[in-house]
């Protein structure tokens, strides 16, 4: 966002608004620009938080969950309507591609949206579209199109392969973001726990959690699972299948078909970028995806060609803390001085109002100490 | 399976040639079976014949809880039990025999996504039809699915079934689509796979594979089912290239 321009510490692949002139093909997202929760939630940061969540934050390109609610991409569950995590990649990514003028706010409560969920799109004609087909379908039809080019068989094939990605990769996406309890509890919940204003925080997170969970044991249900191991690694055989099947596809080539970026490109893109960002604990997929090259390369690409304010690369997340999280230092370094200054004005304001303490002046030097000791046996007491 | 279970069972398969007496097992043809599982059945036996494997069908009411994943059909060959196309497949490979081992590694990965597409949109389009279609669902769903058995069991294993169906397309978002937006998908998809089939024979090369035999047991299905609603068979009729089948 244009928060500080360039390189922001909520950086999202969504970077700035790709601001339009146009009066009547200006499709724009109402809602008003999202308010850095960091500095709201500072201070909870600052004492539940630790330097790995904030590098987690901070990571070039890491689709935070929590600023990418707002976007067109982001796909915050609510009310039921399963949004899945990459569909927030995905619109944002095609419009990039058909070079579509979208203008982006950011929430983070999904209510404040136009339709109630994430994402949405508001058009020049006031209507609001949230289902993620619809919305590219819209921009398709006003002449925004990535697949223009290709020919009748290779549409075939990008929706076989939107079908394989579909069936082969979200499970497992769903269940490493919100299944997988590590991952879980130390990436998911904090992105979402932070982004999100003060009462929702707390069961909103938990409530999706809930609704992932139910979602994957009925779509897999089927299989009768002796134990949830097993059904682990048998999804996760088939996400590195998948992956594979997937380098093989795009072999040498830079975009799926041939030169230009088509939808499936965009489709491939959210899901790889996502699972490419993600700093997780648990990373068993990410080390098989980072030992794709090919796809590691596409990647990159793609990044660099679409989202360059966000930073061109895929670094290792080691690296890219260092730079926007000096940025984030002087509100950290602020917030933490005065969470530590409140909480001592608390302790000696109780202290001297519950009487542990008195002031009194003019005493000799020993005083004190003897006062302390009479503090000591009260606070025994106590 | 557990890899190292999975691994211990392709070296018991592949110890062994196929039997005569492998047999599949579905629900009764006549009166019970619906269109989902018999597409699913049909696809199954038109890959061991193309295969070249001997398999007698056997119909049984309860097939489908007999199977070891709840789904139908499933073959019962040595002293084996797989269920399901893509196990099956597997399972067929171990022993031997393939039909995708001379496509290149940029077909198998089409293969395997046109595979998905069939399931996700065909497949899911006929379980739609089938349970969530209220005409359909009414006049001939509950009576073949409950025919078996006595009243009432039939009505109740009927509703508990097309309540689990229901929950799983709420899951994948199917739940509120209406049955012009299915049939639209349903379209969708058929005009990929002509797309891709073209004018050749099969799919891949002059050769059958998988693929073939799945797309043909769905096909052939939805063209040969009576159903109240005759759009699902009337949006197939229009690949003309199908008619080969």
């Amino acid at each position: 966002m244009g928060h500080g321009g360039g390189v922001t510490s909520p950086t999202s692949l969504i970077g700035a608004c790709v601001c339009s002139e146009k009066g009547d093909g200006e499709k724009q997202l109402q809602s008003p620009p999202m308010e850095r929760p960091l500095e709201t939630l500072g201070v909870w940061k600052r004492l539940t938080g630790t330097g790995e969540s904030k590098a987690v934050v901070s990571e070039v390109g890491v689709k935070k969950p929590g600023k990418r609610k707002g976007t067109p991409g982001t796909g915050a569950e609510d009310r039921g309507t399963g949004q899945e995590p990459t569909t927030r990649l995905w619109n944002p990514t095609y419009a990039r591609f058909t070079g579509a003028p979208l203008k982006v706010h950011k929430i983070s409560n999904p209510w404040r949206s136009p339709s109630g969920t994430l994402p949405a799109l508001r058009t020049s004609h006031g209507e609001v579209i949230s289902v993620p087909h619809k919305i590219i379908t819209h921009l398709r039809k006003e002449k925004y199109n990535a697949d223009y080019d290709l020919s009748a068989r290779q549409g075939a094939d990008t929706l076989a392969f939107m079908s394989l990605l579909e069936e082969k990769l979200l499970p497992v996406l769903v269940h490493t973001f919100w299944i997988d309890t590590k991952n879980y509890v130390e990436v998911t919940r904090k992105w979402y726990a932070e982004a999100m204003p003060f009462p929702l925080n707390f069961f909103l997170p938990g409530r999706m959690q809930r609704q992932y969970m139910e979602r994957l044991q009925l779509l897999s249900g089927e299989h009768r699972p002796e134990d949830e191991e097993e059904l682990e690694k048998e999804l996760y055989r088939e996400a590195r299948e998948c992956l594979t099947l997937l380098s093989q596809r795009l072999g040498t080539q830079k975009f799926f078909f041939g030169d230009a970026p088509a939808s499936l490109d965009a489709f491939v893109f959210s899901y790889l970028a996502l699972l490419l960002q993600a700093k997780l604990p648990n990373g068993k997929l990410q080390a098989h995806l980072r030992g794709l090259h090919n796809l590691c390369a596409y990647c990159t690409h793609i990044l660099s060609l679409y989202f360059p304010w966000d930073g061109a690369e895929v670094p290792p997340p080691r690296h890219t803390p260092a730079g926007p999280e000096t940025e984030e230092e002087p509100y950290g370094r602020r917030n933490q001085i005065l969470s530590v200054l409140a909480g001592l004005a608390a302790m000696v304001g109780y202290a001297l109002l519950s009487g542990i303490v008195s002031i009194q002046r003019a005493t000799p030097a020993r005083a004190p100490s003897t006062r302390a000791l009479g503090m000591a046996e009260e606070d025994e007491e106590e | 399976m557990s890899l190292v279970a999975e691994a211990f069972v392709s070296q018991i398969a592949a110890a062994e040639p196929w039997p005569e007496n492998a047999t599949l097992y579905q629900q009764l043809k006549g009166e019970q079976i619906l269109l989902s599982d018999n597409a699913a059945s049909l696809a199954v036996q038109a890959f061991l014949q193309m295969c070249n494997l001997p398999i007698k069908v056997v119909c049984r009411a309860n097939a489908e809880y007999m199977s070891p994943s709840g789904k139908v059909p499933f073959i019962h060959v040595g002293n084996q039990v797989v269920s399901e196309l893509g196990p099956i497949v597997q399972f067929v490979k171990a022993k031997g025999h393939s039909l995708s081992d001379g496509l290149d590694e940029v077909q198998k990965a089409e293969m395997k996504a046109y595979m998905e597409l069939v399931n996700n949109m065909l497949l899911t389009a006929e379980l739609y039809l089938q349970w969530c279609d209220e005409a359909t669902v009414g006049e001939i769903t509950h009576a073949r699915y409950g025919s078996p058995y006595p009243w009432p069991l039939n009505h109740i294993l009927a509703y508990q079934k097309q309540w689990e169906i229901k929950r799983k397309m709420k899951a994948i978002g199917w739940g509120k689509k209406t049955l012009d937006q299915v049939l639209e998908d349903v379209d969708q998809c058929c005009q990929a796979l002509s797309q891709r089939l073209g004018t050749q024979p099969y799919f891949f090369n002059k050769q059958p594979t998988e693929l073939d035999a799945l797309v043909f047991g769905h096909l052939y299905t939805i063209l040969t089912t009576q159903l109240t609603n005759d759009e699902l068979s009337e949006k197939v009729l229009f690949l003309s290239e199908d008619g080969k089948w």
